[in-house]
């Protein structure tokens, strides 16, 4: 049962923290906010029908945005040495890593509750592209996308945290490990907005659905297993 | 032996930092060690402490063996360095739950309390370690690193920016646990370092130039040889 509590109070902790600072998804809802207004002057939203273009506009905002945010995960733990102190505890280094990524999918997860409808008011033209019985499908996509992004974000971040520029290690190293995640994340989204993927077979939304399942299952295991390499012990 | 380092050495990308470190310490004994700036003194506590992983020899503590099982000499050991560890927008009450609860303490809430009268911060138990002072901020790391009870204590620089009144709590901790628990510290001080220990260590770029029991001390000797290896001149 203690690693269960342990990993409880991680989790609890890094919740806490940031229910005080706020730091984490305020910057991260800032961000995505401006993207999107970016986006709609960009394309010029009103006029021209970007439903075709959704799935990948969508993924690219939250890409970056999740960025921001896992850069500042480590915050709290690199202010007067407090990982460190985590790393002097008896607690296995998988613990530390599924707390830590734990804590990222839900603020990456909130931001995007936040997000996504704003999204639809921009970039689609509601309703009538909108394929409302693939609503799941748009959800699971959203959720195997955000475990991906969290799982590698927070892999990197533990490499950059002790490095100098962290802000730059995490885009570098943690966008092409990412592709595989990226891929098929816009193909599943794209499906519920009408786009480009609708017009590919049910096979290749339902083969993204796989490969991104399978994507997280086995980097997901790769980095438990892994992170205590990462870390000096 | 509490704690047997064996032909220790260290290596950051190629420069050498540890060099062949041997020594022991026994249970209840109070090592005391320094150094000048960069010598791997702080490098060591921190393969001691599991932070750093050695490139080459054997570490024994607590009997068990360095990098063979963690988990066990972390639940022997404590920590109080010049980063106090802390939490600065958790509460002093919560810091200490938080690490309690990691090392499965028993008791944990009259553990905390017990602690915090220790270090006289209980007034101050649930206000936010960011509004603490520096001399606070140590006192409660010390707390921290005690909430296990662990019986091996690390203490690098624990004194410095430390008030004459978190000195006299932390000497006043020392003394109360002393006998039970075995010390390393690191300090530049050496009246304190020498006044505290029961054997006494010099590093100077990575390598023991002396290392004798304080019965064996000349003090005007040793002092001479700190200041030699402070000055680079050894």
């Amino acid at each position: 049962m203690l690693p269960l509590r342990q990993l409880w109070v991680i989790l609890k902790k890094d919740i806490l923290l940031e229910l005080r600072t706020k730091e984490m998804i305020v910057s991260m809802l800032l961000f995505v906010m401006l993207t999107m207004v970016v986006f709609n002057y960009t394309f010029n939203a009103e006029k021209n029908d970007l439903t075709a273009f959704g799935g990948g506009l969508l993924w690219l905002a939250f890409i970056f945005t999740s960025f921001l945010g896992l850069n500042r995960s480590f915050v709290h733990e690199k202010d007067e040495g407090c990982f460190d102190g985590l790393l002097l505890s008896p607690v296995d280094r998988s613990i530390i890593y599924i707390a830590k990524m734990a804590g990222n999918l839900i603020f990456i997860s909130i931001v995007e509750i936040i997000a996504v409808p704003f999204f639809t008011i921009f970039f689609i033209r509601f309703p009538f592209y909108v394929y409302w019985d693939r609503l799941w499908l748009f959800v699971m996509g959203l959720i195997l996308g955000n475990i991906g992004i969290a799982g590698v974000g927070t892999f990197v971040a533990t490499l950059a945290v002790n490095t100098k520029r962290r802000d730059l290690l995490l885009p570098i190293v943690g966008l092409p490990l990412l592709m595989p995640v990226l891929a098929p994340a816009v193909i599943i989204s794209g499906a519920m907005m009408g786009g480009a993927a609708t017009k590919n077979t049910a096979e290749l939304v339902a083969a993204s659905v796989k490969i991104l399942a399978a994507y997280d299952i086995v980097f997901f295991a790769a980095m438990a297993l892994i992170y205590d390499s990462v870390l000096g012990e | 032996m509490e704690i047997e380092v064996q032909n220790l050495d260290k290596y950051f990308g190629r420069r050498q930092v540890l060099k062949q470190i041997n020594f022991s310490v026994k249970k209840g004994a109070f090592l005391s060690i320094f150094g000048p700036n960069g010598a791997g003194k702080t490098t060591l506590v921190k393969i001691l402490s599991t932070l750093e992983r050695p490139t080459d020899g054997k570490v024994t503590i607590a009997k068990a063996v360095l990098g063979q099982d963690p988990t066990e000499i972390r639940r022997r050991i404590g920590l109080i360095s010049h980063s106090p560890l802390l939490y600065l927008d958790l509460s002093a009450y919560e810091n200490l739950e938080f690490y309690g609860t990691l090392y499965g303490v028993a008791g944990l809430r009259e553990r905390a309390e017990f602690l915090l009268e220790q270090v006289e911060l209980t007034h101050r138990r649930h206000d936010l370690v960011r509004t603490f002072s520096k001399g606070m901020l140590q006192r409660l790391a010390i707390a921290r690193a005690l909430m296990h009870q662990p019986s091996i204590l690390f203490l690098d620089e624990p004194y410095s920016g430390l008030d004459p009144h978190a000195v006299d709590i932390l000497d006043g901790l020392i003394d109360s646990i002393r006998g039970d628990h075995t010390f390393v510290m690191v300090s530049h001080n050496l009246e304190k370092g020498l006044s505290l220990c029961s054997a006494a260590m010099i590093i100077e770029a990575g390598r023991i130039i002396f290392h004798e029991d304080k019965k064996d001390i000349d003090v005007d000797e040793f002092q001479q040889v700190y200041r030699r290896s402070v000055k680079g001149e050894l």
